[in-house]
């Protein structure tokens, strides 16, 4: 009897290869007759490039050719409103934002095309760019979510009114991915064919957006991405880069491969934009909320990006209120293009949200956890629908437990161990998931593996072991006897986008719809192939149990009736619906505690201990997901510590380094304590799985900044909290 | 990076003799190819000196001698610096990251060029990469630019922990050319910018760091390194102490003092440390000393909290060295 291996420890499937250098990333590809690209980038804020002058790098060892606006390679700009960039690179002579995409040299090695790019010059017309967030007034609203009780006219007139009432502003710069992998692209054409490896996080999506900016049938275009070095919204869209190396290849008729360096990466592709948010509250005196408003005012790229909606899925979701009102609105600048980053509204939103709510705690002197407690919502504040399973408040009283909640001084600046202050801070995580279609392949291979292909992504987060797990435990088989199939757009479509936290939950209903629909192949073909000892058996009357078909007494493996029947290989394809219409709202829930140490004097700030609990459905492989939490908590540290491009007036931005651009290292992470429920959610899909990759980097920051509050009396509303701010 | 010529001299003398310009000596690398992938450094002509016989620790009648190619890792694992010297240890551990201190030379330490992301960044302007092109970072993103020492031409911080303890037991640099060895004290070594950012150290065309003294001095065997960052590894100081004192009874009887983070050199303080001279070892002492830190400090938009940061950097290691047993 196999037992099923879900919600166990499995290791990832890829990990020896990954450990030992043999996993194949974008730019590990070396196909005959490569050639390498070098991107050139605009070096002002915005304006037109009057001349460029490509003599020097024409005539450099090993050059092949140079691309400019003023001897381009065509594209085609594809932008319908909604998308990455809304412009496709050397089409025109517009500088849109420092860091543009100006020019492309491709030369027989790496460091010839990189040395011969560095010989351009270009002759600009400028002008000053926006660049400050700061400096600029109220954007334009996107959608405003508005609910009010009966009688009210205005939110203003309640938030005015109190008792108590809060404001609190908190800005935060730009942030980047910094994905492991600097973005790279190889393509290679074979007649009209094109292949391209290059990281992607919606293999399906990006294949057919880069026929498009080609000008080519989607049908022609494969896009390969089995290993990909982390996307966490980086890798969604394709990026001009990639369509520019398909383009040159085409051009050139030769392979290319372009692979950024690290300075590039911060331009090239999208960041986090930077954000200035408002969040007022208006409560009676024991903590319970008469009025919610969230307003956000984020950095919004003139040459197209991320919307980022902060207030959305926070506020407009956390907190039982009878006023609320949400106002997101975008702020037009010259800057590199934004896109979603990690918990993309999420992160920003909760921070804003948990440290305003951090502050009425201390107003009205309840207990953070308890305030929560009594606001606590049992329906979608702004739709009204049921959650489908929610245990957050078990989160709340099981974390405090295992953290020791109860030990946190009340009064700000009160404990100190040693030099150290001591301070603790909570907060409440929550993200949006949802059930889309899915689409997955199951496949019996007379040597007795079983493949399981999906058309998404595997960033390094766990996606390749999932489908062997949940492959594993529909056929009944042991992991290793699975092979799974990922990261290519020649899969079966239908494959779902690493996007959204979305990847594990929607796959697994798909894995199972397609294991039964295989195991029906099976049968079939049992029944009716003529050299099956099955042969002409009632279907009824053989089943199929842990990799073998029964009928009485007899009895073989799926491996052996293949090779019997003769066909190396049966399969099916299982398809899953999107949840429509449903009367429930899908979230998954969190709670984080955070105790930490700021130094008296020098007031470097230490995060001691972190405790979570989750709330997220049932959890298909621990050791996945707890590294994700643990990532996302890290994350988050980094968030609140950290994290921060300054831009400059010029519009580059001053920290385009990794090392100028600070991300925790080890010796900033303590213990990482992660627990969650394990209640399976009996609404979203017969897995009762959530998604949860996002959900550690929901709040962990406010978490953080309500403990620098805690220890020094101090509240840091200007991310991130550095010890200049604490002196 | 350009072209270069490479060359891997077998002798010292052979490495001095023809000091042409635009040669760059490479020993760890770490700095060098650094620069050289960004362009920020483009030799004509590279001299591999890691052959050379330029290592050792070991005791001399002029006190420690470490020779210039001893690595970061070896010199802060050696026995006789952590026992009579732990500060260096300390500063030596607290800089880069495990796999820069397995490569990087001490010799280079010293040398290493400024972390300044103007410098390093060929799109923009700079005194000290191209003389006379201007300083954008005296107007910019300066948070952790100097405080101390800088001029109209450039506010670049010095990046070495190692050479701030070294400034403060009076090290010296010995200096090897074709004319000769020659000895430099390392507070003479570094040069303020003044309106030559470019020239940043008493370094004649051709001549070769061989080694660096540290005069003995026992009780820097009670001495400290702190240093206060961001985040905790991996990263240059805000701040930076290194601290030895002497005492007689309660009392401080001499105190070395000096701060990095500061200044565009590692700047020794002997206001603080006669401030110090003859006071009671006590908080009070130490706050009242470092007032004379930040004499002449001349603040930036961004870096403001650095006066007052170096101040309690300085109390601080001053009562971390008082729970030294």
């Amino acid at each position: 009897m196999s037992v099923s291996p879900i919600g166990r420890e499995t290791a990832r499937v890829d990990g020896p290869l990954k450990v030992t250098g043999r996993a194949p990333y974008a730019a590990d590809y070396h196909p005959d007759g490569l050639v390498h690209g070098h991107l050139v980038l605009a070096t002002v804020g915005r304006g037109t490039l009057r001349a460029m002058d490509v003599t020097r790098a024409e005539a450099a060892p090993g050059v092949i050719a140079v691309y400019t606006p003023f001897q381009p390679v065509r594209l085609i700009n594809t932008f319908q409103g909604f998308g990455a960039e809304n412009y496709v690179p050397l089409q025109d002579t517009t500088v849109r934002f420092r860091g543009q995409i100006i020019g492309l040299v491709v030369a027989g090695t790496f460091e010839q095309a990189r040395d011969a790019a560095a010989l351009i010059t270009a002759d600009y017309a400028g002008t000053p760019p926006r660049t400050s967030l700061a400096d600029a007034g109220p954007g334009r609203s996107q959608d405003i979510v508005q609910v009010l009780a009966p009688g009210v006219a205005s939110i203003d007139d309640v938030l005015r009114a109190g008792p108590v009432t809060i404001t609190t502003t908190v800005t935060q710069p730009a942030q980047h991915h910094v994905a492991m992998e600097p973005h790279a692209t190889t393509a290679t054409w074979e007649d009209d064919q094109l292949t391209v490896y290059s990281g992607a996080q919606m293999p399906q999506r990006s294949a057919p957006a880069i026929a498009a900016g080609l000008g080519i049938d989607p049908a022609k275009v494969r896009l390969i991405c089995r290993y990909t070095g982390g996307g966490f919204g980086g890798r969604s869209p394709a990026w001009n880069e990639a369509k520019l190396c398909a383009a040159a290849a085409r051009a050139l008729g030769r392979p290319l491969k372009v692979v950024l360096s690290r300075e590039q990466v911060f331009t090239t592709v999208g960041h986090r934009p930077a954000v200035r948010q408002t969040v007022r509250l208006a409560a009676q005196a024991d903590g319970r909320l008469l009025a919610l408003a969230h307003d956000s005012d984020a950095e919004y790229p003139a040459a197209g990006g991320w919307p980022l909606i902060p207030a959305q899925h926070t506020s407009g979701v956390l907190y039982r209120t009878p006023n609320l009102r949400l106002d997101q609105r975008l702020v037009t600048l010259d800057t590199p293009s934004t896109w979603a980053m990690r918990a993309p509204g999420e992160a920003p939103g909760s921070f804003a949200l948990e440290t305003a709510l951090d502050e009425l705690a201390a107003r009205t002197g309840v207990d953070p956890v308890e305030l929560r407690l009594r606001n606590y919502a049992t329906q979608h504040p702004v739709e009204g629908r049921p959650f489908s399973s929610k245990h957050l408040d078990q989160c709340y009283r099981l974390g405090a437990t295992r953290f020791g909640w109860d030990r946190r001084p009340a009064r700000p600046r009160s404990r100190t161990d040693g030099d150290w202050l001591i301070g603790m801070g909570m907060s409440t995580a929550a993200y949006p998931t949802d059930r889309e279609a899915a689409t997955v392949r199951v496949r019996f291979h007379d040597n007795g593996r079983v493949s399981v292909a999906s058309g998404t992504s595997d960033l390094g987060t766990g996606a390749w072991t999932v489908l062997a797990v949940a492959g594993a435990d529909t056929l009944g088989l042991p992991v290793e006897v699975i092979v799974p199939e990922l990261g290519d757009s020649a899969l079966p479509p239908g494959g779902v986008g690493a996007v959204g936290s979305a990847v594990t939950a929607n796959t697994m209903p798909a894995v199972r719809a397609a294991g039964r629909a295989a195991i029906g192949t099976l049968l079939r073909a049992a029944v009716e192939n003529p050299r099956s000892p099955f042969h002409g058996l009632d279907p009824a009357d053989v089943s199929y149990r842990q990799g073998r078909l029964h009928s009485g007494r007899r009895s073989m493996g799926f491996d052996e009736l293949l090779r019997a029947i003769g066909t190396p290989a049966l399969d099916a394809i299982g398809a899953t619906d999107p949840a429509q219409d449903s009367p429930y709202a899908f979230h998954s829930f969190g709670a984080h505690f955070c105790e930490v140490r700021v130094h008296r004097l020098t007031a470097e700030i230490r995060v001691n201990r972190f405790t979570s609990v989750f709330d997220v459905g049932t959890v298909i492989n621990a050791r996945t997901a707890r590294s994700q939490f643990i990532g996302g908590i890290i994350w988050g540290i980094g968030h609140a510590l950290l994290e921060a491009d300054p831009i400059e007036p010029d519009g580059r931005y001053a920290a385009a380094t990794m090392a100028d651009y600070l991300v925790p290292v080890n010796a900033d992470i303590p213990d990482i304590d992660v627990h969650w429920l394990g209640y399976p959610d009996p609404h979203i899909s017969e897995s009762g799985a959530r998604g949860l990759g996002e959900l550690g980097t929901v709040a962990s920051a406010a978490a953080v900044g309500n403990a620098v509050y805690n220890a020094t009396g101090i509240r840091v509303h200007d991310l991130p909290i550095t010890l200049d701010k604490l002196l | 990076m350009r072209e270069f010529r490479f060359e891997r001299p077998g002798t010292v003398a052979d490495a001095v003799r023809r000091p042409a310009p635009g040669t760059a000596f490479l020993a760890g690398g770490t700095t060098l190819v650094d620069l050289m992938k960004l362009e920020v450094m483009t030799p004509a002509r590279v001299l591999d000196i890691n052959r050379l016989p330029l290592r050792g620790i070991d005791q001399t009648r002029d006190g420690l001698r470490i020779g210039a190619l001893e690595r970061m890792r070896d010199v802060a694992a050696h026995d006789l610096v952590r026992r009579r010297y732990p500060m260096l240890a300390q500063a030596l551990e607290a800089s880069a990251s495990g796999q820069l201190r397995n490569m990087a030379s001490i010799g280079g330490n010293l040398l290493q060029r400024t972390r300044c992301g103007y410098f390093r960044d060929v799109s923009v302007p700079c005194n000290k990469r191209a003389p006379g092109s201007g300083c954008p970072a005296i107007e910019g993103e300066n948070r952790m630019h100097a405080v101390l020492g800088a001029s109209d031409a450039c506010v670049a911080t010095h990046p070495s922990d190692l050479a701030v303890a070294l400034v403060a037991l009076d090290a010296t640099v010995r200096l090897r050319s074709r004319a000769g060895t020659r000895d430099v004290a390392l507070r003479d070594f570094h040069l303020l910018p003044g309106t030559t950012p470019e020239r940043e150290h008493d370094l004649r065309p051709g001549e070769l760091v061989t080694d660096v003294i540290v005069p003995d001095l026992g009780w820097a065997s009670r001495s400290v390194y702190v240093k206060i960052r961001d985040r905790q590894s991996y990263e240059f100081a805000l701040a930076s102490a290194a601290v030895a004192v002497r005492r007689d009874g309660d009392t401080i009887a001499e105190a070395r003092v000096a701060v990095g983070g500061m200044g565009t050199r590692p700047w020794r303080l002997p206001a603080v440390e006669a401030a110090l001279a003859g006071r009671p070892a006590a908080e009070a002492s130490y706050t009242a000393a470092a007032e004379h830190a930040t004499d002449g400090v001349r603040p930036l938009r961004h870096n403001a909290f650095k006066p007052a940061l170096m101040r309690r950097t300085l109390v601080r290691a001053l009562l971390e060295l008082e729970r030294i047993r």
